[in-house]
């Protein structure tokens, strides 16, 4: 009760206060007077309500009450401001932050700075202001909080707001001719978009992810909604457990995506080709996959994988039993590296979860057998692999060995790429072929290990025979020598 | 056995008179001092030198001097040809030991004086041999067209260009054109197997053809005959085989580095590729490399390293015409002058070949 008295008191005492102070502002009201529309409007604009005068932004002496006096350019009247003088004006006192405390704003006072260094403050084509100014989004002489329903930024119009300019594909193409102009129509198709046309404030609209003042381009790094950026600015509300109260959905997105395969390829290894949130869900039309497009979804990367999977025997097996495609076998946001603990019959294996040995022996035989050939496959590979550094290390010339080892890695990538087939005979074709390969590698590598140990005994052997020839050069040399002596003496 | 091989020797010996160089071998003398042991270097070059000669003509055999082809060749040689790797191997040791055994056989002459008169055409010959074997090292160098090589060759070609006046078109003609290219490898594979191997045999056969018209120079002041216990050694069979005996131990020493440290390949030239950090030329070379290295930018009025440049051409003049301006040895008198200078070159190679690899 003391709180609301002292609340009364402080409006009756703005209200008078704005009351007194517009009634020495001659501008505003011989501006009334005469019925003007800015003037009738800015009656509900928050500037009014915190006294703030018509001069405040037009310039001039308000206090005057001779026109030609109060609109005197001495006096510093600039009249309509224009181009960048408009945002330059409000930013007189939205980036002076004494101003704005002396008012009692605790809004922050870097708008301007980062509405100039966003993407729309860019140079316009008419290449004499910038694109856009404080008034293109807030409107003027009635401007409002964001937080009040009736400003065009609040979250249910700011969408509106936004697409005034971004789905006029004429007015854009003049900016960024590839930048699509239907965000509108996607965004109604969403989940955020539909909320928020149910009026839900809290649903994501646009400055939600794009930020407001310091929009910037998708492809810039420091944009709320570069592909590194994301997952963070989506989990600015689909990780806080409070905001997403009621929405039914779980918040562990983000934690999980960061622990998985394309979160550590994104977030740890900045690899920006890595799948963000919107590269599964979709980003103005973001919404989650259904069940039968799940293969779809995934196989705008991993086409291969997808073809295969849709042509195989699980597509309609997992359609009829409403199973989530790729999901069903690697899960969703915490997908881990896909490794071939996957595949086989064992307890950790994938397959065993449908297929067991009395209930569906086809599938678990085929299911054993890639596991087999795949690990077979693996084996021999490093083997040959071992056994090709082994002969380098011993300084033989192994290089074309090496690189025919290639062919063994790729096919064993295949083969894993093959497994979506789920077709025996495919997968067995591209196997065989790594295993051949990996076979003929690992002859080489053990050819040219023999042959270094082949050297080593041949030199033995050489050696050998280069000394006995050496001892019996230097016995006959003796020899000759003491029968040279023996003559020489004879002759004395 | 030995009645097959008396037959055969009468069978020769019938026709070209063999008795003959017996005889002429058999009255040549090799002198026995302490510094003896310095007669057999040029021996040991000589077998290095032949060995040389064999293992480039089996090389030449599957190797393809261009651009495209020699890298692979050599690849081909050494792991797909039968002992190819040795022969290669061989061929790449005994041309560093046949430079290191024809610079000892060098100042060992230098130092014993024996280009004293009557000798100064056989050390004239002797010394052009010896640049020729560093030509056969910088161009051979250049042929298994790797990283190392590619590199090596643009360095030494680029300082052959400092020299003033004739520099530049000493460079164009060594790399054929203003790089290194494939042309040049035509250039200096040509030079390899053909130009250089010609002049050689002509040095060489004169040079062993004065070797045996004038034997071996004896020290100063050495006499066999006045009975004060000098003594000499008949050049056949006892030097001969002594010979033998040193160039099998040779050849083991080149098959132990043929089998323990075979010659690397490395990585095959790549023009457009930066070059590889460390640089360094054959270690015959390093003295020379490293004093342009560490010579300032400019002395005076001149680039330091056209002034280290024309100092070693002079230095390599006087070395070389030694016979000519050092009166005092061919008179029989004692010039210590000679030895300081010897003793000095010795130093400054070692010292500066040392620095060049550490530093």
């Amino acid at each position: 009760m003391k709180y609301l008295s002292t609340a009364i008191l402080k409006v009756t005492l703005i209200l008078c206060f704005t009351g007194i102070a517009f009634a020495q502002d001659q501008c505003y009201t011989c501006h009334q007077a005469l019925g003007d529309k800015p003037a009738t409007m800015y009656k509900k604009d928050i500037h009014f309500a915190k006294g703030i005068s018509c001069a405040s932004c037009h310039g001039g002496d308000s206090k005057k009450e001779e026109m030609e006096a109060a609109m005197d350019p001495a006096t510093g009247f600039k009249g309509v401001p224009t181009g960048d003088e408009v945002s330059k004006t409000c930013a007189t006192c939205h980036a002076d932050a004494e101003k704005m405390k002396t008012l009692g704003s605790t809004l922050p006072t870097t708008q301007w700075e980062h509405l100039q260094s966003s993407v729309h403050g860019k140079l316009s084509v008419s290449g004499k202001e910038n694109i856009v100014q404080c008034t293109t989004c807030h409107s003027v002489h009635d401007i409002v909080s964001v937080k009040n329903p009736t400003s065009p930024v609040y979250p249910l119009n700011a969408v509106k707001t936004c697409t005034k300019c971004h789905a006029d594909a004429s007015f854009m193409k003049t900016y960024n001719p590839s930048l699509p102009v239907d965000q509108f129509e996607k965004y109604r198709t969403s989940v955020h978009g539909t909320l928020n046309g149910k009026g839900d404030p809290k649903a994501a609209e646009c400055a939600s992810c794009h930020g407001s003042h310091d929009i910037r381009s998708a492809k810039d790094a420091k944009s709320k909604v570069y592909a590194a950026n994301l997952p963070a600015t989506c989990s600015s509300c689909h990780s806080d457990a409070e905001y997403m109260k009621g929405y039914n959905i779980p918040t562990d997105q983000h934690a999980n995506f960061s622990k998985s395969v394309h979160g550590i390829a994104l977030l740890e290894k900045h690899d920006i080709a890595a799948p963000a949130c919107n590269d599964c869900h979709g980003n103005h039309g973001a919404m989650p996959p259904g069940v039968e497009s799940i293969s779809k979804v995934c196989g705008t990367c991993h086409a291969l994988n997808a073809d295969l999977f849709s042509s195989s025997p699980h597509k309609k097996a997992f359609d009829e039993r409403k199973l989530p495609e790729c999901e069903t076998c690697h899960g969703n946001h915490d997908i881990s590296p896909a490794s071939k603990s996957l595949l086989g019959v064992s307890n950790d294996a994938v397959c065993s979860k449908c297929h067991s040995e009395q209930e569906n022996p086809k599938g678990f035989t085929v299911a054993r057998m890639m596991r087999t050939m795949i690990d077979s496959l693996e084996t021999l590979e490093q083997t040959a692999s071992g056994l090709i550094d082994e002969a380098e290390q011993k300084g033989m010339e192994v290089s074309e060995s090496k690189f025919k080892l290639r062919d063994a890695h790729q096919a064993r990538l295949q083969s894993r790429t093959a497994v979506h087939s789920f077709n025996e005979e495919k997968f067995r074709e591209v196997v065989t072929k790594g295993l051949t390969v990996a076979h003929e590698v690992g002859t080489e590598g053990k050819a040219a290990v023999d042959e270094f140990y082949f050297r080593r005994w041949g030199l033995g052997v050489a050696t050998l025979i280069i000394t006995i020839v050496g001892i019996s050069l230097y016995l006959m040399i003796r020899r000759i020598e003491r029968r040279q002596s023996l003559s020489k003496t004879k002759t004395q | 056995m030995k009645k097959l091989l008396t037959k055969y020797y009468s069978w020769i010996d019938e026709r070209v008179h063999l008795e003959d160089l017996v005889h002429f071998m058999g009255k040549k003398y090799v002198p026995i001092h302490r510094h003896s042991v310095w007669y057999y270097f040029g021996g040991v070059s000589l077998f290095l030198f032949i060995i040389q000669v064999i293992t480039g003509i089996m090389l030449l055999l599957y190797y393809k001097g261009s651009e495209e082809l020699a890298f692979e060749s050599i690849q081909f040689i050494i792991s797909k040809v039968e002992f190819g790797w040795l022969i290669r191997s061989i061929h790449s040791w005994a041309a560093n030991l046949f430079v290191l055994a024809a610079m000892i056989h060098m100042f060992s002459v230098y130092f014993e004086k024996a280009y004293r008169k009557p000798r100064e055409i056989t050390w004239l010959t002797g010394m052009l041999m010896f640049f020729l074997a560093l030509g056969f090292g910088f161009s051979g160098y250049l042929l298994p067209w790797n990283e190392l090589a590619f590199f090596a060759t643009k360095v030494g070609t680029d300082i052959a260009g400092v020299v003033p006046g004739i520099g530049e078109p000493i460079l164009l003609f060594l790399r054929a054109g203003e790089d290194v290219t494939g042309a040049t490898l035509s250039r200096f594979f040509g030079f390899h197997v053909a130009v250089f191997p010609g002049i050689f045999t002509v040095l060489l056969g004169i040079h062993l053809v004065l070797v045996q018209r004038q034997g071996m120079s004896e020290p100063h002041g050495f006499n066999p005959n006045e009975g004060n216990g000098e003594k000499t050694m008949p050049f056949f069979p006892n030097f001969l085989l002594r010979d033998l005996l040193l160039w099998l131990i040779v050849l083991n020493l080149l098959a132990i580095l043929a089998v323990f440290f075979p010659w690397e390949l490395g990585k095959k030239a790549d023009a457009f590729a930066p070059a590889p950090a460390g640089i360094k030329p054959e270690w015959y070379f390093m003295f020379m490399f490293q004093t342009l290295k560490l010579i300032p930018a400019k002395i005076w009025f001149m680039d330091g390293e056209v002034i280290g440049i024309l100092t070693f051409g002079a230095a390599g003049a006087l070395w070389m015409f030694v016979p000519f301006w050092d009166r005092k040895s061919s008179k029989g008198e004692k010039n210590r002058l000679i030895n300081y200078l010897g003793i000095f070159a010795v130093i400054y190679i070692i010292i500066l070949t040392i620095l060049g690899w550490i530093l």
